[in-house]
């Protein structure tokens, strides 16, 4: 959707994807909607939780997922949890080299206390730990491990925080490795051609509203904010044509009338949708991907088959070009 | 509840993203206001979500007049509403307790404070916990309302007093770095007059480099002096927060893990002492009544209703009423659920609208079901 001015390639051919938006919005569902829209075409896909959320786990029915290598979920589609912990002792393995090294800092005191000040230190070790799985390439020819890594983020503000670490901290240091570090991070979190932040929302005036104020808020910090996606939209089943004879009907007393009254609180929601629809593409000037309203009493894998389908045929080519 | 939170000062409203807090914390508080009390409502939300729940162009750190006269009817109650700035709280909290003027701007100048204050989540949380402080101090209002802020854990915000003290605490980088202390000596100086740490902070320094260090140390050492004010106060909120003039509220969706959410958390609310008043479960679908139509005679009523495609009008229509029982089935379990898990006692329930409650009419209609 090249129309809309979005810049850069469309989200297909970004390797690295964050999930954003408002609590309950649906992020870990989306996000995994898009990993098996990667791995159904015969792409590998990753997708990351942070903050020991355990989504991943649910939505599959799978054990845990594995905080220190990638864990299958199905075929081609991988999952992987970030704890900043464990990330912070990864990376400084990889500084430092030395483990005696590492358990002589990770054990002291004043490292405990320079990690609790330093504004943003989990938060950029977790950006960090993604950087590299999203650059990560293959020991032999040296292709990337992952075709699509796909991040399922912490709720709006926590998101956005993750998302302008790296950035912050490449400001506030004025050198040395950790700015070096932060700076290569940045690069890619901030180039179009290699991420693109998907923004979610539902039909509500809280999570439209903060989808909105998101993605002016990133925007403004340079970071590629590339598509919306409005989840749980009302089915098309009615149009306004169906008003009359449904109102008659409504009035009977009995299930033909109960039958009727859902039919017009449908069609209601339907046009309420629409308007949310026409706002958040109007104010954010963003491609929106319309995911359907699944009425089940739990998201399982054949509800998120059908989202995958439906993300697939939104967005110009959900599918890695390869 | 809403009778027993009258008497309460603090009514602290907790719940995961998307259980509707935000809505239920600004109807909770225009009930508080409608039972007599003058109430404020605090939102930590940086989106402006609670300004927009009241229909208001925007919301600043100091308490407004909620324009909602007529919804109050007679009483004495007020309605107002404030925005955390968690930058401002900060800053006040700083101007309090700072030795004096040069310590204050040694601080409010700081790199890692500018970044800290603004953009760290766990700051902002303890500034709502201190904003709390603040408004129980100035005395103007009977009921105070706080919409939690979104966090994973739910409860971080009640931990952020101690976890903030802790690190202005610590003393090991504070001592070991201020400046001077070490007769303004490098690196070297450090290592000699601590043997022990050196090798930490000289792998410190590799990693961050000597300026971020720096920078961290100087941040610290501002510091100096303020601890024990910092930490009396997190005391305070604390005692508070435990005692019988708050009263927590946790809100629940009917969505199967958002139920799981808000037991677990009136659990450990319980668990650590907090007085837990009561859950709300909130957007509860109505199973309609009755069994389903006969396809062939709503076809039939629909088509005499002068419909142009009957049949599958009929069809999409019985679709609408399915979803509608699902649905209604799910919540009744739901709410089976939370019974069996809290008992029935405290427990409100908060119609699913048809139209979406938002601006000062839609909040007093989730209002008027918050029974007293």
């Amino acid at each position: 959707m090249t129309t809309t001015g979005v810049p850069g390639p469309p989200l297909s051919q970004r390797r690295l994807r964050f999930v954003l938006g408002k609590g309950g919005v649906g992020k870990s569902t989306v996000a995994a909607a898009l990993g098996l829209a990667t791995a159904r075409s015969g792409g590998r896909a990753l997708v990351v939780e942070v903050a020991g959320q355990h989504r991943l786990s649910q939505l599959f029915s799978a054990g845990r997922v594995s905080e220190e290598t990638a864990t299958e979920l199905r075929p081609g589609l991988f999952g992987i949890s970030i704890d900043a912990e464990r990330a912070t002792e990864e990376y400084l393995a990889g500084q430092l080299k030395i483990r005696p090294l590492v358990e002589l800092l990770t054990h002291s005191k004043a490292f405990h206390t320079f990690a609790a000040a330093a504004p943003g230190l989990p938060e950029l070790v977790t950006i960090g730990k993604i950087w590299s799985l999203a650059i990560a390439l293959r020991e032999d020819g040296g292709a990337p491990v992952w075709d699509t890594v796909t991040v399922d983020c912490p709720a709006t503000g926590h998101g956005i925080a993750l998302l302008e670490t790296a950035g912050n901290i490449e400001e506030l240091a004025a050198g040395g490795p950790i700015r070096d570090q932060a700076a290569r991070i940045q690069e890619v979190v901030s180039h179009p051609a290699a991420t693109g932040i998907v923004i979610v929302a539902r039909p509500h005036e809280l999570a439209v509203a903060e989808a909105i104020e998101a993605t002016q808020t990133m925007r403004g910090h340079g970071l590629p904010v590339a598509a919306a996606v409005l989840n749980g939209v009302h089915p098309e089943r009615f149009s306004t044509d169906d008003a009359p004879a449904l109102a008659t009907v409504a009035e009977d007393p009995g299930p033909l009338g109960e039958a009727a009254r859902a039919g017009l609180r449908h069609l209601e929601r339907q046009e309420d949708d629409d308007a949310y629809r026409a706002r958040l593409a109007a104010e954010t000037g963003l491609p929106v991907i319309d995911l359907p309203r699944l009425v089940r009493r739990r998201m399982d894998l054949p509800a998120l088959e059908l989202l995958a389908d439906a993300l697939a045929a939104g967005v110009p080519g959900a599918e890695p070009v390869r | 509840m809403i009778h027993d939170l009258l008497s309460r000062r603090l009514v602290i409203c907790c719940g995961t993203g998307g259980v509707g807090k935000t809505t239920i914390s600004a109807a909770l508080a225009l009930r508080l206001a409608q039972g007599g009390a003058r109430t404020v409502v605090v939102t930590i939300d940086p989106a402006r979500r609670l300004a927009s729940a009241l229909g208001m162009s925007g919301l600043s750190d100091e308490p407004e007049r909620v324009p909602a006269g007529a919804l109050l009817g007679q009483g004495t109650g007020e309605l107002w509403a404030l925005q955390l700035d968690a930058k401002a709280t900060f800053d006040r909290l700083v101007s309090r307790y700072a030795a004096d003027e040069e310590a204050r701007t040694r601080i409010l100048e700081n790199r890692i404070y500018r970044h800290l204050s603004g953009a760290v989540a766990g700051a902002q949380e303890y500034m709502a916990v201190e904003r709390l402080n603040e408004l129980v101090e100035d005395g103007r209002f009977e009921c105070i309302v706080l919409d939690t802020p979104p966090a994973t854990n739910a409860l971080d915000f009640l931990d952020a007093p101690q976890r903030i003290t802790r690190f202005i605490e610590g003393r090991a980088l504070r001592l070991l770095l201020r400046p001077g202390a070490v007769g303004g000596a490098g690196g070297l100086g450090w290592k000699i007059l601590h043997a022990g740490s050196g090798t930490v902070l000289s792998l410190l320094e590799r990693l961050t480099g000597a300026q971020l260090l720096r920078d961290v140390s100087d941040f610290l050492a501002g510091f100096d002096g303020m601890y024990q004010g910092f930490a009396e106060r997190a005391e305070a909120v604390r005692a508070l927060l435990l005692s019988e003039q708050s009263g927590f509220v946790v809100i629940a969706a009917t969505e199967p893990d958002s139920l799981g959410q808000a037991v677990a958390l009136s659990e450990r609310l319980t668990a650590d002492g907090f007085p837990l008043a009561g859950v709300i479960l909130n957007r509860v679908h109505p199973l309609p009544p009755g069994d389903p139509p006969a396809p062939q005679e709503l076809a039939r009523a629909l088509a005499g209703a002068g419909a142009a495609d009957a049949e599958a009008l009929a069809a999409n229509a019985a679709a609408a009423l399915a979803d509608e029982r699902v649905l209604g089935l799910r919540d009744l379990e739901a709410r089976r659920e939370l019974h069996a898990a809290i008992g029935s006692g405290g427990l409100i329930e908060v119609p699913w609208f048809a139209h979406e409650p938002v601006e000062l009419p839609g909040i007093a209609e989730v209002a008027a079901v918050l029974a007293l």
